[in-house]
């Protein structure tokens, strides 16, 4: 009976220091809320769960310039904040040495929900992303095990993977994990449109509410769904010269793909211009402009633009355009672009 | 009552804290190794050495690395053994004898009568997380150069050197970068090439360690099912030209002798 107790004990003194190991030094949890207008997130997050610890060393590593060859620019030189995490004003964005980008910079919030990423689709996973700017000549022009070597050597950074995951030494899948968890809870969901579709009460104006009409007609076929994408690839007649670019092809090398690009999320339109691929348009007028009368021949531009007589486009009227342009700004999510959480500095 | 209840609960925790323990000494330790012999013209390949290719030209070799992946073996009595798929990619590089020999261990007890596996990387494989990417897959440590970041996916196979057919403003470079995994969304190039190797004697694990010899001889690369030049084509990444090369090179993957 005597031996009975003592094995009762050992076993109760067993389980409770395996739950202390085990609860100790772990790192916390983030929640992370879906939107309820949202689609379901594309990104497993069983396989990389957001925690506290994980996502402040994301933010650090994304505002991180040693990640560049000669540590002049970071991941947020070209995603910044205030414009909704593009570069402002730039059509192409500045790499190092003063070298420019071949294409306008995407934003960086609802990668999520994204099932391919760039504007022609050549990566398939969020964990992928940073390596493509990084090792770009144009941009960051460094090598991920040389981003891996200098982290490795710092050891206020070996700290902090140490306690967001339990890392001795740094390599590639904690250091894209770690920017992973940063970027995909980076979710901007709380615009006045946002606000209005949930029934959170916010109304919308008159101009607004006859855009977002106009809108679900001559829009949303391809600007889809509350991410407002389908995230397919086409070709919008932006331009008829593919020499520089072309787009999808480059990736599929298929002639019927040549000059299409991702139909970007119209999300946060306001705060970053300029627009299109080669961010040949300034302003939100200059889009329907073109959408309506500007679009340039080529023998893959979208079916959707054909008409049964006439060049192609979409018949916009002028308050029409008015009405859209005022509709696509109630997209904007002050909250986001403002939240210190993403920010730089804090 | 108690003590049957306790005994359960200790044997349950020995069995937890030992069962990894017992379970290797269980397991078959079936050893088998792949060793891939590097040839140009039937002759060991060594870098910086100059070559003649089939069609004239002379070259010097100074990469050569390939991915070797999704290993499976047939026993005598047609079962097929898959080596499990996290343990089986492997980055063969000229550069390091190490990498030249494959040890495949815990196979089943039994004769083997054929090897098969991939040239490249499985597509599944090449859409995953990173969390998947670990060892020979390793983007930033031992993959290093062997994938493509902007248009996301590994490259299978990688060679490149010097020829004086090529011209000076290249510095005679040039290189073979062949990979495709057939595309995410829309269909794209596909290169990952199989082979399957029948053992002309079956293979058992009984005795000493088998060791089977693979022999590449990267001549082939030049001329086999499509001829090509130096002269014309020194630079082949992504392109269809890259599938002409991935038929020519899986036709130099051959069975050696096989040494115990």
């Amino acid at each position: 009976m005597r031996i009975a107790k003592i094995g009762w004990f050992l076993v109760v003194i067993v389980f409770l220091f395996t739950t202390a190991f085990v609860l100790i030094g772990r790192p916390k949890l983030m929640h992370i809320e879906i939107p309820s207008n949202f689609p379901q997130p594309v990104y497993d997050l069983k396989r990389n769960p957001i925690t506290e610890e994980g996502f402040e060393l994301g933010r650090k590593l994304f505002y991180q310039r040693n990640l560049s060859r000669d540590s002049s620019v970071s991941c947020g030189s070209c995603h910044q904040q205030e414009a909704a995490f593009i570069q402002a004003g730039h059509d192409f964005s500045h790499g190092v040495d003063n070298h420019h980008g071949r294409r306008n910079s995407l934003p960086v919030f609802n990668a999520l929900f994204k099932k391919t990423f760039f504007w022609d689709g050549g990566v398939h996973n969020l964990d992928l992303v940073p390596i493509n700017p990084i090792e770009n000549k144009l941009e960051m022009d460094e090598q991920l095990d040389n981003v891996l070597r200098k982290l490795n050597r710092s050891p206020q950074y070996r700290v902090y993977f140490k306690n967001a995951f339990s890392a001795d030494s740094i390599t590639s899948k904690e250091f894209l994990q770690a920017l992973s968890q940063f970027m995909a809870a980076m979710i901007s969901a709380n615009s006045r449109y946002d606000r209005f579709i949930r029934n959170e009460v916010v109304e919308l104006s008159t101009a607004e509410l006859e855009g977002l009409k106009i809108f679900k007609v001559k829009c949303s076929h391809c600007h889809d769904s509350d991410l407002f994408t389908d995230g397919s690839y086409r070709n919008n007649g932006i331009t008829n010269d593919f020499r520089f670019d072309k787009g999808r092809e480059e990736i599929t090398l298929d002639v019927n793909d040549k000059g299409k690009f991702k139909v970007p999320s119209l999300r946060n339109v306001e705060y970053t211009a300029p627009y299109m691929h080669n961010g040949s348009l300034e302003t939100l007028e200059e889009v329907m402009d073109h959408y309506n009368s500007g679009i340039k021949e080529s023998p893959t531009v979208d079916s959707i633009f054909r008409k049964r007589d006439g060049p192609p486009g979409i018949t916009l009227t002028d308050p029409e355009k008015k009405n859209i342009i005022a509709f696509l700004k109630t997209l904007s999510d002050k909250e986001f672009i403002t939240d210190r959480k993403f920010s730089e500095y804090r | 009552m108690k003590s049957v209840a306790l005994n359960r609960i200790v044997v349950l925790l020995i069995s937890v804290l030992f069962g990894n323990i017992s379970q290797a000494y269980c397991q078959n330790n079936g050893k088998l190794v792949l060793k891939f012999n590097n040839l140009f013209n039937n002759e060991v390949l060594e870098f910086g050495r100059e070559y003649t290719n089939a069609h004239g030209e002379k070259l010097t070799i100074k990469t050569l690395n390939y991915f070797i992946s999704n290993i499976k073996l047939t026993l005598t009595d047609g079962a097929e053994y898959v080596v499990p798929q996290d343990s089986s990619y492997f980055l063969v590089r000229q550069n390091d004898k190490a990498t030249q020999q494959i040890e495949l261990k815990n196979l089943p007890k039994g004769k083997y009568t054929s090897i098969s596996f991939l040239v490249g990387i499985d597509s599944a494989r090449n859409t995953m997380d990173v969390s998947r990417r670990m060892g020979a897959l390793d983007i930033g440590g031992e993959a290093k150069g062997m994938y493509w970041a902007w248009n996301s996916g590994y490259i299978f196979f990688k060679m490149e050197g010097k020829s004086p057919v090529i011209h000076d403003s290249l510095s005679n470079n040039f290189y073979y970068h062949i990979g495709g995994f057939g595309g995410f969304q829309s269909k794209t190039i596909n290169n990952i090439r199989s082979k399957t190797l029948a053992f002309t004697k079956p293979v058992s694990l009984k005795k000493k360690i088998p060791v089977i010899n693979i022999n590449v001889d990267v001549a082939t690369l030049f001329n086999y099912k499509t001829p090509v030049t130096l002269t014309n084509d020194s630079n082949v990444m992504w392109g269809e030209l890259s599938v002409k090369i991935s038929e020519n090179y899986i036709s130099t993957f051959n069975l050696g002798s096989v040494q115990y």
